[in-house]
């Protein structure tokens, strides 16, 4: 079933959109959020201007999903929008494929804050962020700056190159697949469901400067050290709640390939990695977390071991008896086979995208960056921070009562040395 | 700026709370700002309505037509018998059981299990025209049918009123089961018999209540319900 790849017509999804697609339900949410602070209050008109000069530079951002009878696929979307919304406190609301004109892309505003919002299927971070940055440099010109196409900016005069539209995981899926051994059931950090809909945000600010030179003096990188932090404190919450048995407590981190594979998709093009400490077998200091996470990391990212589990990935979506069951069978199937292999396993989720690195003419109307990670498919928090210049944004979001999880990690950094200021949308 | 005496991280100037801990924010110098906007909307996202009339109108149109086609079909094929009203009843049963709750957003739970043991009722109230058998259905169908409507309304009212622990919902279904087929045996011991005389019943209750007196004692003994929460991850 080869889709033209023109853009002109339909496409079918890459490998993670097939699971988004198919996972997309009103009690989960595969959509993210970027937003960016500026230094004045958000220009609605322009930022609606914005929006529809760079939405056809990204053709893979102007589609909406259609169900055929035995996959989703992508169809360009000529339909009016997408329009810039009122921003709302309860973000990343689920997707639904027939509503909204069917815009996968969403644009909020509020204050000073650009927000936007992207369904999973449609792009990683990697490819939303350059597409931010596109908007967010545009923006900036309709408001009379002089932006320069540097540092990521695309040229949204310029047509859409191919390299940007490309299926990465189909390009670089050569050789023997692998598909990862049987994950055990891991800790699973839930808590009290908030009712329908809602979902809190709490995010905590502080500085790149003081979290390397912290990370530094342990010898490891910021997103090992941050991750550490969450494992640890995980594992002491569960070994606060005394169960009869400790169950290992692991984190789903996103590795962007891109660094790895060279390759421009502005489409998915991640793999998660699963660091993983047993507690059963025995009391773990900080310090050995932070030495097994950092070796773990480092153990599992090699780019042969990452090409055979994205190959492993397309075989499987490729297998001839998968193509043939109707999406209606394969739905459920695929919904199950997530939550024992991408649920079960997993304590909770932490994503850094890293630095968010724009032209330096563009440097001064920017105060920060945001990132919030969708509701997950149980009341537990997802981790996700970006930087931008000092300031690290580290947000927990989830439909979790509970605050356990995000107070103790700020804590601990308070705790460390690490000065923390800390917004959220709760209420009580 | 204020902070939070309890995780000592600096909060929002509008923050009447710390978001981490809940604990309030008391400066009698510096009060929190109640001018400056949030640091978040504080407009909630609004649902927007699944167009539940439509998947009524869908519902309907299919389940009238197949009771059109049967009644039709009944005209020619075996005409003597009403064997369409099987179809139709079960039509019209569903339709009660479906339709309702799709139009009357938020309909009432008293409301709700009324309609649906009415509908249940109108089915068996329609065998029973097509089998001569007014006298069973009175006699035994409608009591049992409306004794089983009791028993779920207050299972209903009480899982739903009063906030319940696994523990606890388990012991009242349980134990309305073994309440309501004592009651089914009454009421056919009264329509066959005239007198009562219970037996499998009985058994059946004496299992449920078998069942139910051990959850008892853990929900009764504080360090047995905890122990039961953390094993069984209630």
């Amino acid at each position: 079933m080869p889709g033209r790849e023109g853009m002109s017509e339909w496409y079918r999804l890459d490998n993670a959109g097939v699971l988004y697609s198919a996972l997309q339900k009103e009690t989960y949410s595969a959509i993210y959020r970027f937003s960016a602070v500026m230094d004045r209050p958000v220009d609605r008109q322009a930022l609606q201007r914005a929006v529809d000069q760079t939405m056809p530079r990204f053709p893979t951002f102007r589609v909406r999903i259609k169900r055929g009878a035995f996959w989703y696929y992508f169809e360009p979307n000529d339909a009016p929008g997408p329009y810039v919304k009122e921003d709302i406190s309860n973000p990343c609301q689920p997707v639904r494929f027939q509503e909204d004109n069917g815009w996968l892309v969403r644009f909020y505003c509020y204050e000073h804050r650009i927000s936007v919002e992207v369904f999973h299927a449609v792009s990683d971070g990697g490819g939303a962020l350059v597409f931010f940055k596109t908007l967010l440099a545009v923006y900036l010109r309709e408001l009379g700056h002089r932006i320069p196409n540097t540092c990521g900016v695309l040229d949204i005069t310029a047509p859409p190159r191919p390299e940007e539209l490309e299926d990465a995981y189909g390009k670089y899926a050569q050789g023997k697949g692998w598909r990862g051994g049987r994950r055990g059931r891991a800790y699973q950090n839930t808590g009290t469901p908030e009712p329908f809909y809602t979902l809190n945000v709490t995010m905590g600010f502080c500085s790149v400067l003081q979290l390397k030179q912290k990370a530094k003096s342990y010898g490891v990188s910021i997103t090992e050290y941050l991750a550490a932090v969450l494992m640890k404190v995980i594992l002491d919450k569960q070994h606060r709640e005394a169960p009869g048995r400790e169950l290992p407590v692991a984190l789903a981190i996103p590795i962007n390939l891109r660094a790895w594979f060279p390759s421009e998709s502005l489409r998915n093009f991640i793999l998660t990695t699963r660091p993983v400490i047993d507690p059963s077998l025995g009391e773990y200091s900080f310090e050995e977390v932070l030495s097994q996470v950092h070796h773990m990391l480092r153990l599992n990212l090699s780019r042969q071991r990452m090409r055979a589990e994205l190959t492993g990935n397309v075989r499987f979506t490729q297998n001839h008896l998968l193509q043939i069951v109707p999406i209606a069978l394969k739905n459920p199937v695929m919904a199950l086979g997530y939550r024992l292999a991408g649920v079960r396993p997993y304590s909770g989720t932490y994503t850094n995208p890293g630095a968010f690195l724009v032209p330096p003419e563009m440097e001064p109307h920017i105060r920060r960056m945001e990132v919030i990670l969708g509701q997950a498919t149980n009341p537990r928090v997802h981790c996700a921070s970006i930087s931008y210049g000092d300031v690290m944004e580290i947000t927990f979001a989830g439909t979790q009562k509970e605050t356990d999880t995000e107070r103790e990690f700020f804590r601990f950094l308070i705790r460390d040395g690490i000065a923390v200021k800390v917004e959220s949308n709760r209420t009580e | 700026m204020p902070y939070c005496v309890h995780c000592g991280v600096e909060l929002d100037a509008t923050a009447t709370f710390c978001p981490l801990c809940q604990t309030p924010v008391l400066d009698p110098v510096q009060p929190p700002d109640t001018t400056s906007p949030k640091p978040f909307p504080t407009q909630r996202g609004e649902v927007a309505p699944v167009s539940k009339q439509e998947l009524a109108l869908l519902l309907s149109a299919m389940l009238i037509c197949v009771a059109a086609c049967c009644g039709l079909l009944n005209l020619f094929l075996k005409p003597g018998r009403g064997w369409s009203l099987y179809v139709i009843g079960a039509a019209a049963m569903l339709w009660l059981w479906l339709v309702p709750p799709l139009l009357a957003r938020g309909m009432h739970l008293l409301l709700r299990l009324l309609v649906d043991v009415a509908a249940v009722g109108l089915y068996v109230y329609l065998i029973s025209m097509d089998l001569n058998g007014q006298a069973w259905f009175w006699g035994l169908a409608a009591p049992v049918i409306f004794w089983g409507g009791a028993v779920l309304l207050l299972l209903g009212l009480v899982l739903r009123v009063y906030r319940r622990s696994v523990i606890t919902s388990l012991t009242i279904l349980i134990g309305s089961l073994g309440v309501f087929l004592f009651g089914v045996e009454y009421l056919i011991d009264q329509w066959l018999y005239r007198a009562w005389n219970p037996s499998w019943s009985l058994v059946v209750l004496t299992i449920c209540v078998g069942l139910v007196i051990p959850l008892i004692i853990v929900r009764r003994i504080p360090s047995l319900r905890e122990e039961a929460h953390k094993r069984f991850h209630l």
